[in-house]
């Protein structure tokens, strides 16, 4: 029974999941391979007048930052396409598929408790997000030796663990909001104004960015120290694992 | 099947915001039974099956399917194991082709019967390779009706299973019922609205008005109790009441008087004629005319 809700889940979100493991995987190669040119740009860069508000202080840090390979590919790859791509597929993988969707009333009227139905797609939905975060990861390293450069496996591997760690609260919101709103659209569009707005208030308001969500996903303190931020991970699973919970009570109270 | 009942509600209440769906339904479906239940769109029908196998919660009152308690979530998962549902729009996962969703549907079901599985995937043409959503609304309906059956259970709930079908392809689900009906040891609930496709089948029923029971029985008994005693005057009719129990409704028009009696019908012929009247005629009445009766705003 479970294997065939697993199938079904599969069955629902195979595209999203394709679509972004292609596109991940595409901007995984761009990352790498656009390197030589960035690394001959840098020096120039560095004689440029930054200026010192907080736009001069963003220039700076970034040509700091990707002074060396490893500081590109943090700066360019894990802060900001995949953190951002990855968390776009987070919230369309956990929308829709429990209320009003194709085949949800003869699901329902199947003998499975809603706390498994609910289980089983979040746990595809997981699972779909993990290879999400590990895959494209994985061919930053094996690819770091067409551009000359190496790149520690374990270091890919940390940062899509922080990735996913700390970044499945915006699955696990959407499916929150999925247990809630009968079309995937509310859902959808409701998550991505939430991982929007904090990342507007983690933007503008500099002190609270160390302890915010993407600071977590982008491993910015295992980049930075080479420690890895148990707590704030630990905070993200314990929250991630509340709205699921939510979502399971929420599901429970639902008529079809 | 050691309970004599295979479905009790009592005092049963839906509401939806501010909508009653179900105004306190008291049903008894014997087990073993083709029980059709009538009533017009919006009576409560697909409220009650829903309520029935825990797809929603009640408001009120108590529904109990094969001796367990709808309303409780760990019941109401044994009770989608025992019973089979078909929705009225023949809801079925759109994306899985036959095959598929055969497959997806029999994990749920250890008792899943492969030898019915072959014989209405063979009836009903059923291509495993097809698509759900490119099947035909006949080809939809019967496959909805075949997974249904083939389930091994106790009891098949089907909420308007020949709807938006045409005529013949409604007598093959019909026929293919009466059939599953005479092999298997189950209990056949099903709404409807047609009131000759539950004639044809049922042999008890209960309709429904407005979220409540209008009558209920065995349809053979309905049927010999339900009488309508037409008294005509010389004049006008006069604005009778009567004593007897079992009127369900009287109609004055001109010279004639109309009472439709569900028991009692001599007694009412009794009261009838000492309003010294030309004639009385006392006619049976057919299912529909009953229908029409207790649903007649």
């Amino acid at each position: 029974m479970t294997d065939m809700l697993l199938h079904k889940a599969w069955l629902e979100t195979r595209w999203r999941f394709l679509i972004g493991l292609a596109l991940l995987a595409i901007l995984a190669c761009g990352a790498v391979l656009e390197y030589p040119a960035t690394a001959r740009l840098l020096p120039l860069a560095g004689a440029l007048p930054a200026g010192n508000g907080i736009v001069g202080r963003a220039i700076r840090e970034a040509i700091e930052t990707q002074r060396d390979y490893r500081g590109f590919i943090w700066y360019q790859w894990v802060r900001q396409n995949f953190t951002q791509t990855w968390t776009l597929f987070a919230v369309l993988l956990g929308s829709g598929g429990f209320l009003g969707s194709t085949g949800t009333l003869f699901t329902m009227s199947l003998p499975a408790s809603r706390t498994r139905v609910l289980g089983v797609r979040a746990g595809a939905g997981l699972a779909e997000l993990f290879v999400l975060a590990l895959v494209p990861s994985l061919l930053i390293p094996l690819l770091s030796p067409a551009v000359g450069e190496s790149y520690p496996v374990v270091t890919a591997i940390v940062h899509a663990l922080c990735m996913f760690v700390a970044g499945a609260a915006f699955f696990s919101f959407a499916v929150l909001m999925s247990t809630t709103f009968a079309d995937i659209w509310r859902p959808a569009l409701i998550s991505c104004a939430v991982a929007v707005g904090i990342g507007l208030i983690e933007t503008v308001v500099h002190e609270a960015a160390p302890y915010g969500i993407y600071a977590l996903m982008d491993g910015e303190s295992y980049f930075r120290t080479g420690s890895l931020p148990w707590a704030g991970l630990i905070v993200s699973a314990a929250v991630s694992a509340s709205l699921l919970y939510v979502a399971s009570l929420n599901f429970a109270q639902q008529d079809f | 099947m050691t309970d004599p009942l295979a479905i009790e509600t009592t005092a049963l209440r839906k509401t939806y915001e501010s909508i009653e769906a179900l105004r306190g339904l008291d049903l008894r479906v014997p087990a073993g039974s083709i029980f059709g239940f009538l009533g017009k769109n919006g009576a409560g029908k697909t409220t009650t099956i829903k309520l029935l196998l825990g797809l929603a919660r009640p408001t009120g009152g108590e529904a109990r399917v094969l001796g367990l308690n709808a309303a409780d979530l760990a019941a109401n998962v044994a009770i989608r194991q025992r019973a089979a549902f078909v929705s009225e729009d023949k809801d079925l996962v759109d994306y899985m082709t036959v095959d598929e969703i055969v497959r997806f549907t029999a994990s749920f079901f250890p008792r899943w019967r492969r030898d019915l599985e072959e014989k209405y995937r063979s009836k009903f043409d059923l291509r495993g390779g097809q698509r759900v959503k490119t099947l035909s609304r006949g080809a939809r309906s019967k496959l909805a009706l075949a997974l249904a059956l083939c389930r091994g259970a106790e009891l098949l709930l089907l909420d308007e299973p020949t709807s938006g079908l045409d005529p013949a392809a409604a007598e093959e689900v019909l026929q293919s019922l009466v059939t599953h009906a005479a092999g298997e040891e189950q209990t056949i609930f099903f709404s409807s609205h047609q009131l000759a496709e539950v004639d044809q089948i049922a042999d008890h029923i209960a309709i429904v008005d407005r979220g409540r029971t209008a009558i209920g029985g065995s349809l053979d008994d309905l049927r010999a109790a339900f009488r309508r005693i037409q008294v005509v005057f010389d004049g006008d009719a006069p604005d009778a009441t009567f004593r007897t129990a079992g009127v369900q409704r009287i109609h004055r028009t001109g010279r004639i008087l109309t009472v439709l009696a569900s028991t009692g019908a001599d007694a009412i012929v009794g009261e009838a004629r000492a309003l010294d009247p030309v004639s009385i005629d006392v006619t049976r009445v057919t299912l529909k005319e009953i229908f029409l009766e207790v649903t007649h705003d």
